[in-house]
Formats: structure tokens, sequence, C-alpha cells
């Protein structure tokens, strides 16, 4: 059995952000980079399938910079994954949704995978798309926001949450799952397989690698500044209205100087 | 309170690997989850919390540098690492690591023979056994070399006589490492739990390093086999040398307690608000946080360039000496230094400087005490002893 997880680095939850002027690009030098929370669930379930059963493969996926390395090291390898491949493709910066989809399902098609893992969001732009996108490009069936999971020979059960309750879905496999909190608690690495994990294979890949061409992305995120505040508004107060307009006069002429 | 971020003004993470920082996160996040919720109430109830004892072990911070069966394996830089992280949380669990670490697992991998490595190294490293350490004595502190407990020989066996006190970890100890005199000199013994005469009572009434055992060990006719006998430990130097681990890890974990008690103090300047604004507004309180984060630099710099001479084999006492000497009283300094911003609240149990600062005051003293560092660091300059 292979298992795949779709992973992100995303900026630590309270890293502090400085824009250093008004339309300044988001300086992101200083941010620390964790794994996304909730792909933490999709690992931990990963492994969980893994050491319950008998020659399965976990493999993390992710596209990223180069920095994603220490990421998947750490909170991957080191915690059971037995290879890591990583997209790291320049021209994929600032890609939307749908084309980062398009981008995993190619590297995906690489292999033949029973069980693709996502978590059900990324705490950084918070859009929950990309999995259910990819099992949508992939044609396979998905279960969203799972807090249970049961495997069975050739179909799985999940829980997942809905308003007010919960939702019970079997799947034949191959099946795409996004995951919840709440579906089991995130292990820690060992110190000492923290540096074995240095030595698990880790594939570095472009878009021409995966034979596809960069995809297009529909969506544009433009950066808005807040407009500049307007001067302070002075009333002018009197008793008598000849009195206030005597005196919007004269501030008009001496301090506005525009009569 | 959100999550302790750790303190690197001067980026020294830059200078380390990606292994060394997942180690660090690792550990800081075993420390957050699992240690925090529960070290006042073990402070207050003056316990260790023995139920992690296991995943200390499982997560390799047992012994994480010593080569040997079982044992992690991990580089100097990083068993500092993991003690500035252990010793944000309290020096208590730190304590109990250097112990199990550097004076336990410590000996008997460099003075051990083969079978006693198999026998305790892969238990200790994973937590299932847990050892403590007797060399000090009731009248024999900072002068080891005057201890009155004997080994006698008798056969193939050996004849324990005296006791041992200020023990960390001695009423939890599976075995002992225990340093007496023979016609021969100081030998090392590993007295095990439960052979006759043996026994160890806990020491009541602590002020500090309350979430940690600290006991008596007794030995009244207690015959011990030579093959419990270190036979590569010869004399005074065997211990120290011990030491000489231990107080590495004490110089890197004191600044793990001094940023934690940095962070708590700023962040509550930042919250606190008298005359109307921030503490952290004042100029005097300003001047308090600036000389906290100075002084915890400088003490990283330290470290990290020791762990650096560490990995590349060069570890002599002088520089250990220096570095623990420095480090403890700096940490000392910050921790009432915060009690003191914190004000009234300093003085409750809600904030932990004031745990901290009545911790340090034992890291002060034990392992050394910061006059006799001082006079180690001394006759290594001058090359005058002015102890003997």
């Amino acid at each position: 059995m292979k298992i795949a997880v779709c992973v992100k680095q995303v900026p630590d939850s309270e890293t502090r952000i400085n824009l250093a002027a008004p339309a300044a690009e988001l300086d992101q030098s200083g941010f620390t980079r964790v794994l996304n929370p909730y792909d933490a669930y999709a690992v931990e379930e990963a492994i969980k399938i893994k050491e319950a059963g008998a020659e399965i493969e976990v493999t993390a996926i992710t596209i990223g910079p180069d920095t994603v390395k220490e990421t998947l090291k750490k909170d991957c390898l080191a915690v059971g994954c037995d290879k890591a491949v990583i997209i790291n493709d320049p021209a994929l910066d600032g890609a939307d949704e749908s084309a980062l989809a398009t981008v995993l399902t190619a590297a995906l098609g690489r292999d033949s995978y029973d069980l693709i893992l996502f978590g059900i969001k990324a705490i950084d732009d918070d859009s929950g798309q990309i999995g259910i996108m990819v099992a949508e490009k992939m044609g396979l069936p998905h279960v969203s926001t799972i807090t249970h999971l049961e495997m069975a020979e050739g179909s799985l059960t999940a829980h997942r949450e809905i308003e007010g309750g919960k939702e019970v879905v079997t799947a034949s496999l191959p099946a795409v799952l996004t995951c919840q909190k709440g579906l089991n608690e995130p292990r820690l690495p060992s110190l000492p397989n923290i540096m074995k994990a240095g030595m698990k294979p880790m594939e570095t890949l472009t878009c021409a690698d995966l034979g596809i061409e960069v995809p297009a992305s529909l969506v544009e995120i433009k950066l808005y500044s807040p407009p500049p505040s307007r001067a302070e508004c002075k009333l002018v107060e009197a008793e008598e209205p000849a009195a206030a307009a005597k005196e919007l006069a004269r501030l008009l002429h001496e301090e506005a100087k525009v009569i | 309170m959100a999550d302790y971020k750790g303190v690197d003004f001067y980026r020294f993470s830059r200078n380390l690997s990606d292994e060394e920082r997942s180690v660090r996160d690792t550990v800081r996040q075993f420390v957050e989850n699992r240690f925090m919720p529960q070290v006042r109430q073990h402070f207050k109830a003056g316990t260790f919390p023995t139920e992690l004892i296991g995943e200390l072990g499982s997560l390799g911070l047992l012994g994480s540098s010593i080569k040997g069966p079982g044992c992690p394996g991990l580089s100097g830089t990083m068993y500092g690492i993991i003690c500035e992280e252990l010793e944000r949380g309290d020096s208590g669990l730190r304590s109990f690591a250097s112990v199990q670490g550097s004076l336990v697992m410590w000996p008997i991998a460099n003075y051990g023979t083969e079978e006693q490595k198999e026998r305790w190294l892969p238990d200790l490293a994973a937590g299932k056994k847990v050892g403590c350490f007797g060399l000090t004595e009731a009248n024999h502190g900072s002068d080891p070399g005057g201890m009155e407990t004997r080994a006698a020989r008798d056969g193939d066996d050996w004849i324990i006589n005296g006791s041992k006190l200020w023990i960390t970890n001695a009423n939890l100890a599976d075995v002992a490492m225990v340093w007496a005199r023979t016609e021969k000199g100081v030998s090392g013994f590993l007295v095990e739990r439960g052979m006759e005469g043996f026994s160890t009572n806990p020491i009541h009434g602590k002020y500090s390093l309350r979430a940690s055992d600290t006991g008596e060990l007794v030995f009244d006719d207690v015959r011990v086999p030579d093959s419990n006998r270190l036979p590569d430990a010869i004399g005074l130097k065997a211990p120290l040398n011990c030491l000489n681990q231990a107080r590495y890890g004490i110089a890197w974990g004191v600044v793990g307690a001094a940023a934690d008690c940095y962070d708590t103090a700023l962040r509550y300047a930042g919250e606190r608000e008298q005359f109307g604004k921030p503490i952290a507004s004042f100029q005097l309180v300003q001047q308090k946080l600036v000389h906290m984060l100075t002084e915890i630099t400088k003490a990283q710099g330290l470290c990290l360039q020791m762990g650096r001479l560490k990995d590349d084999g060069i570890n002599p006492t002088p520089i250990v000496s220096l570095a623990k000497r420095n480090n403890v009283a700096m940490a000392l300094d910050c921790a009432r230094t915060a009690r003191d911003i914190l004000g009234a609240a300093g003085i409750t149990d809600e904030f932990s400087p004031g745990r901290h600062m009545v911790n340090l005051e034992s890291v002060i003293t034990y392992e050394g005490t910061h006059d006799v560092h001082t006079l180690i660091v001394g006759a290594d300059i001058t090359g005058i002893p002015a102890f003997r």
C-alpha cells in the first residue's frame, strides 16, 4: 500500500509581521516556518496506518522553496514518512489553488497511491480548496474534514464533521481525505530519528520534471494599503451663527489660506 | 499567555544546523505541552513528574550525547540545546536529565565494562531505569577528596559503608553510581536498589528544586560484587570528569531559565499599566530588560562556542567552569530582576521567575559552587591553585 501526504510549510501563527512601508511587499525574511498544523494530523494518520499494517510506504509531497526541507525532515521524515518529494519551481510563486492542484495532481500521478491525505486547510491563506480540487482532477472519491478513520481491504470509513453532528462516509480506495483537528494527536519526532531523517530520500522536482507546463493562475493577489488618514476636523463653535461665520472666514483666511 | 518562542536576539539559530534547530523545537514543544501544564503542581507538592521519564527516554533526551548501546548518540551541542530547553521549564527537569545522562550513563559508557554497558545503558537511555550519582557527603561538599564512605575488599565482593547527601534522584533511582574510598584510592560502584543494607531517604523542607527528587543514600555493610565496580574509574579524577560533563549541561541549561524569566518579564511589562501607560515605557524598566537580554545573549555565545569546541574534542575543565560560573550567576540575576519587574505578582507561583530564582540558588551551589569555579579558572590562568 502506498500513502501520499500533501503538506505545506506555513509561517508560525505567532510570527510578527513587519510592514516596512505602507505599500511595501510583505517582508517574510524573519518568519519562523512550521508545518501547517492541520497537515500534522494527516501525517500522523498516515504513520498510524503504516504502523498498523505491513509494507506500507508513506511519501510526503510539498510545493515550496528550498527552506521546506527543514520542516519535511523534522515533521514528516523524522516521525515516520519514508520519503519526500519537493516541487520547487520559482515559476509557481504566487500560484493560485487551481494551479497548485494541477501541479500536485501531476506529482501524485507519478506513482499509484491508495490513499492521499491533506490537512483541511493551510493556516496562512485558509482557503481549504486544494485537497478537494486534487480529488476532482484525479477523478477520485474524497471525504473532507475527517475526525475518525477506519481502514479496510480496498475501502475506508471516515467520520466527517458537519454542523451539529457527524456524517459517516464509506469510500473505495484510492481516495482523498482532508484531516481535521480531533483525528489524532500528532507525535513529536524522537531526536535520533531527527538525525536519521536526513538520510531518507528527498527528491526535488520542477514543473518541467513533472512533464507539465507551469499552469496559469486565475487568481491574482494584490496588496492594498489603507488610505492615509485625513487631517483632524476642526469644528467652529459659537453661540451666534454670525460669530461662527466670522470665525470660519478668519480660519479660512489665516490658517487654511484659501481666501 | 502565548507560547514561549525562545530568546535569540543575535540570530544564533542561523549558526545551527537544520537538525539542531529541529532538536531545539522538538524539546521546546515537549516542555510546553507536557511539562509546563503540571510544573506548578509538582513544585508545590515537592514531587518530580515521574510519568514523564519514559517520554524523556523515547524522545532521546536521556544521555543524548553518549555513545553506547541504546544511546541516542547526538552531538555535544545538541546535548546543550536540550538542557537549555529543559531548564526553560524548570531546573529540576534539567537536573533529572543531567544526572541520568552525564553522571550515571557517562561514567558507565567511559569507565564501565562491556557487560555493564549492555546491562544498564539501553534501559537508562529509554527511561526504563533511573540512576543517581553519589559523591557529595554531609561533611564533604567542595572537597570530595575528604570522603568518608569506604569500600573494603571481601573475597570477590566489596563491602560499602557510609552515606551520601544532597543526591538528585536518590529516591527514584534503580541504580546509584557511588564513589567510595578503597585502599587504592577512590573507586566507582554501581549499587542497586534492593541490595541489602542500601537505603535512601528523602530530604524534606526544600525551598529550591522542589520539582526534583533529592535525598540521602545510606550504606550499611552493603555487599557489592566486583562486577559492579567500574574498572577504568581510577581515583578522584573519574567523578570529577563526570561533573565536567554535567556542568557543561548546566552552563547551557541555565540560559533557558534566564530566557524564560526575560520572556515573562518582557510580556508582563508590556501589559502592566501604571501611571496610565505600560511599565515597559519607563526608562528604568527598559534598562532592566536590556540588561537581561544583553547578559543572556553573551551567555548564548559562550555556550555555542563551548559546544562547538566540545564537538571538536576540546572540553577542558576551566572552559566549562568559566561558563558554569558566569551563566548560573547571570541566570540568578535575571530571575531576581524579572521578579522585580513583576512586582507583587512575582512572588506568586502564577509566574515562573520566582520558581527559577529559588531553583537557581541550588544550581549556583551544586556541581561546584560559584566560588570553586572561580578558583578553578584562577588556578588555570595563574598556575597557582588557591584551594590546596
